[in-house]
């Protein structure tokens, strides 16, 4: 569809304006807003003063000696980001191509229970999950000392368990929103590919790579891209179940500097030129992850 | 094709509903117009204050037909961010409650009035001085409550009687402390509290003769207090075993309600609950440390209404009688009898039910060991570089002497942080 | 083919097993908050692997509706996330299937500055975001509420839609044109049809985007009147006194339309109405 006429190119605009003017009448502002402070002194003592100083506070979020340490955190953030997209995206499509066999019966019920963790309200869950992980009460060492008569964990007190503690909880909270989309991307794979693999005798694995992913990934990619954002942002689950990044501070993401820059030491230019530094580090991974995937281009195009 | 048929349905409704919805919206975004002059309170108090106050409101409000007011809770730290975000942009409420630290901030900012000038002297005279809170040579909140202060509540079914010294308290947590069932765990616990949060530290701290910042606001941290502190905490826990393993408020809170801990150490707050789930309990001030011979000293803070700095004019005028009457001795008298809070009206301080009530007199006992609560910004930072090597000290990761340490350095690079 | 029977009723049983293990994974903390509901006094958590709990009543549950206005909330959050879903499910679908299908100038500048609203962290737009509300008297306004949630769940809409439409042959719509179709036509009769699963996609995100969210609803809805569930359920919560019973039973009772809208809407989402049955 490429010589467009007239008439075609104000359908076209009609679809896409009425979304454009919603998002960006809300967007722009804030964003250039957030531009400018980043490049002013706004703190405390320079709440309605405040002037811009140029790049003084970018200089600070990468020289600051900060406790934890700004590149650790950074380091953790990647870490808690990957480890969790891979687990969502790997039990969402697994759990996805089970209950999309035809054989499975009561799958109403079992997709009803498998899509709870995305409905329930997460505060109180990841307040649930906290007091799972507790040493001598929670359940989770309970059931360990008690069913299987191995020694209790002491999930929140060391830095390693408790990061992997939030990691968990986490994993649990974001799989059913994957399983749901994976469940859609199946339904446009035409049957009688399968059917044609089988009369050639393919092993599921040949299916799963060469008929499965491909045709899922166009729908995939956007959820998977736009997951890795959320989740790298993702400050409630950490700071609720870690109860403010217990043990000792060490389990935090950058956002939670963002927060605590803003709403703790009231320093906004800081907060803002770390802001600034994180979407810079989103968008470069986007603009990498969506080249290496084609997910611009039509894939029949 | 029926599927097709039904979907397409769906579609059309909702794109009808689209545009329905966005009209009605349109309705609701123009706001029903109430002729009453309207003031708003935030607050960060629980459900059984929001009660009492709006019995106090209903009532200013039939005094009143013309104005109409509205409470509205924020979670602490939603309250402050909140009020900053809305005050700076011309907004937020008449009227900001909470306890005092939050004046720090807010005066920094200009986002509330000096109050000296607008009540009276004689008004002014009426209150307990430390329900005043002046920072900066003016009077920015005065308060209706004082006290947040942390106290031992021990459950009178297993403790007869209160400790009075920390030696006292380590032989009555022994006695407490117990595997009931045989399984090789322990199932009783003497004592607990939340202990990863520093708040809730400084009463050991005080005991031992430690405190937070000199006058001037500078921290004090690395101290003998601190380290003494600290080594009494973890005494009790690996040596004395008499407070579980790992403890924040909602498992401290549930070993108490449940019955699997003796006492606890928890604020003004916490009371009514216990009492509401049943169990009969006692409030006693803190143990003194022997070898100090300190009392140990909660933190006390002031809670009380501030002035957004927004208002003028007639909503200036009715937020101000609405402070005065909620300040009034009646509505204080109702308070501290439903809810057990110190009144700060200095008549209302020497009534019968304040000075006989068994909590009423543990309670102001405590607030007169106590200590009050810093209104200096600053304070956030204090927090804010405790509680990381409070909590190593618990992990065992750090030892009390380089926790002190630590603690100090942090807060004055986190001071230095805010300040530049 | 014996061999093939036998590994078939084999997966058929591993797969029970897996979906019966994941079953319990999710179930056991909804479990527990179903607890909480049932405790009195409200206990957050509990020192053992109870099933119940000891003297669980329904009291919560009751107090819910005759102590607090819950019911309020509920109708508000309703009519919020059904606008919002509608809203939602037209401009995403509009809109992703002209980022599908056609090329444009500032096709890729759009598709990317979808993604780059996403990427601030929500924090530091507090502020503005407020500055902005204010100027344009939408606080306190329905309408204005409405607008951030769309804002916020578009982006992700938009993107999933778009992909879905990839996926389908553009050989269809030549043929609905040659057919005598007009574009408007072939696009509602042809196209969206066939994304139904998408579309069931958009209509749960955006509900959940509205349902769900607290901060924005906070600094817009002032009046109390006009509160939604989670700013309802935040009132249960306070710094060392919440009331656990009620969140513990506010929350089931939030969770219970979500389950019933994707369990009506799953059927669509898992239609037999696939490309294999129309291109085959």
């Amino acid at each position: 569809m490429h010589n467009q006429t007239f008439r075609q190119r104000v359908f076209l605009y009609l679809l896409v304006a009425p979304a454009f003017i919603v998002l960006f009448g809300v967007v722009i502002y804030p964003f250039f807003y957030n531009i400018v402070l980043s490049l002013s002194n706004m703190n405390l003592r320079h709440i309605r003063d405040w002037r811009i100083v140029g790049f003084d506070q970018y200089i600070k979020v990468f020289t600051e000696p900060s406790q934890p340490d700004f590149y650790v955190v950074f380091l953790k953030t990647v870490i808690w980001t990957a480890v969790n997209l891979f687990f969502h995206v790997l039990l969402g499509v697994f759990l996805a191509l089970v209950l999309n066999q035809k054989e499975i019966r009561g799958k109403a019920i079992f997709r009803a229970i498998l899509v709870l963790p995305w409905a329930v309200p997460q505060l109180i869950v990841a307040l649930t999950w906290r007091g799972m992980f507790n040493y001598e009460y929670g359940s989770i060492n309970l059931m360990l000392t008690q069913w299987l008569g191995l020694p209790g964990v002491q999930w929140l007190r060391q830095p390693i368990t408790a990061f992997i503690a939030v990691i968990i909880t986490n994993v649990w909270l974001g799989f059913p929103f994957m399983m749901v989309i994976a469940l859609g991307a199946l339904q446009s794979i035409p049957h009688d590919l399968y059917e044609a693999a089988d009369i050639d005798g393919a092993s599921w694995y040949h299916k799963l790579r060469h008929i499965t992913i491909p045709l899922i990934q166009p729908v995939m990619v956007p959820a998977i891209t736009l997951g890795t954002i959320w989740t790298f942002n993702n400050l409630n689950i950490v700071w609720l179940v870690s109860n403010a990044g217990e043990p000792s501070d060490q389990t935090h993401l950058m956002v939670s500097f963002v927060y605590k820059a803003a709403f703790n030491f009231y320093r906004y230019g800081y907060g803002a030129a770390l802001s600034m530094v994180i979407f810079f580090i989103l968008l470069a991974f986007s603009l990498t992850f969506m080249k290496k995937s084609h997910a611009t281009q039509n894939v029949y195009s | 094709m029926k599927l097709q048929t039904s979907l397409r349905a769906l579609y059309a409704l909702a794109v009808a509903g689209c545009i329905v919805a966005a009209s009605v919206s349109m309705d609701g975004c123009v706001f029903k117009r109430d002729p009453r002059i309207r003031l708003t309170i935030w607050h960060q108090d629980r459900i059984d204050v929001r009660i009492v106050l709006q019995r106090q409101l209903d009532r200013f409000m039939q005094l009143h037909p013309e104005v109409r007011v509205e409470q509205l809770f924020k979670e602490t730290e939603e309250l402050r961010s909140g009020f900053i975000i809305a005050a700076l942009a011309g907004q937020g409420p008449e009227i900001v409650y909470g306890p005092s630290d939050q004046v720090g901030p807010f005066e920094m900012m200009h986002i509330i009035l000096p109050l000296e000038d607008i009540f009276s002297k004689e008004w002014l005279a009426l209150i307990d001085p430390r329900g005043l809170t002046w920072y900066k040579g003016h009077l920015y909140q005065v308060a209706d409550k004082l006290g947040n202060h942390l106290t031992l509540v021990y459950n009178k079914k297993l403790v007869p009687v209160p400790p009075t010294t920390e030696e006292e308290l380590v032989r009555i947590g022994k006695s407490l402390t117990a595997d009931l069932n045989g399984d090789g765990k322990i199932d009783r616990y003497g004592l607990t509290w939340n202990y990863t949060e520093p708040f809730f530290f400084i009463p050991f701290m005080t005991g031992f003769g430690g405190w937070i910042m000199d006058d001037a606001g500078r921290p004090t941290l690395n101290s003998r207090g601190t380290v003494d502190g600290l080594k009494f905490i973890k005494r009790l826990r690996d040596v004395e075993r008499i407070i579980p393993n790992e403890a924040d408020y909602n498992v401290a809170d549930i070993l108490f309600k449940d019955g699997n801990a003796g006492m606890i150490i928890n604020g003004d707050w916490s009371w009514a609950g216990y009492q509401n789930a049943g169990l009969d309990i006692g409030v006693a001030p803190l143990p003194k440390i022997t070898t100090t011979g300190l009392w140990c000293a909660p933190m006390v803070s002031p809670k009380g209404f501030s002035l957004n700095s927004n208002i003028s004019g007639e909503k200036k005028t009715w937020a101000l009688e609405l402070v005065r009457f909620l300040m009034s001795p009646e509505n204080q008298m109702e308070s501290a009898r439903e809810l057990f809070t110190m009144p700060t009206n200095l008549q209302v301080q020497q009534s019968d039910f304040v000075q006989q009530n068994d909590i009423m007199r543990n309670s102001r006992l405590q607030i007169d060991r106590g200590r009050p609560l810093p209104v200096v910004p600053e304070l956030r930072a204090i927090w804010d570089a405790m509680r990381p090597s409070y909590q190593a000290v618990l992990a065992g990761t750090m030892t009390p002497e380089q926790a002190a340490e630590e603690m100090q350095a942090l807060a004055l690079r986190r001071i230095k942080e805010m300040n530049e | 083919m014996v061999r093939g029977k036998n590994t078939t009723s084999l997966r058929i049983a591993a797969s029970y097993l897996v979906l019966g293990i994941f079953s319990l994974v999710a179930l056991y903390p909804v479990w527990q908050i179903f607890n909480i509901s049932l405790r009195p006094s409200d206990r957050l958590l509990s020192t053992s692997l109870e099933f119940l709990p000891a003297h669980a009543s329904l009291r919560n549950y009751v107090a819910l509706f005759t102590e607090r206005p819950f019911f309020l909330w509920l109708l508000n959050s309703t009519f919020i996330a059904v606008t919002v879903t509608a809203t939602g499910v037209v401009l995403a679908s509009t809109c992703g299937y002209a980022f599908s299908r056609y090329s444009f100038i500032g096709k890729k500048f759009g598709l990317l500055s979808l993604l780059v609203t996403q990427m601030f962290p929500a924090t530091m737009l507090l502020l503005p975001m407020y500055i902005m509300l204010v100027q344009l008297h939408l606080i306190n306004s329905y309408l204005g509420i409405v607008i951030m949630y769309s804002a916020t769940a578009l982006p992700f809409c938009i993107w999933q839609m778009k992909g879905y439409y990839d996926t389908i042959p553009t050989s269809l719509e030549e043929a609905g044109m040659i057919d005598g179709c007009s574009q408007l036509q072939t696009f509602t009769r042809i196209i969206l049809p066939l994304a139904a699963p998408a579309l069931v996609i958009t209509a749960l995100f955006s509900f959940m985007a509205a349902w769900t969210e607290y901060v924005v609803a906070a600094q817009i809805l002032q009046d109390t009147e006009m509160w939604t569930l989670p700013l309802g359920l935040k009132s249960f919560e306070s710094n060392m006194g919440s009331e656990w019973g009620l969140y513990g039973a506010a929350s089931v009772i939030v969770t219970i339309p979500v389950v019933v809208l994707f369990l009506s809407l799953s059927r669509w989402l898992v239609s037999g109405l696939t490309l294999g049955s129309v291109k085959g």
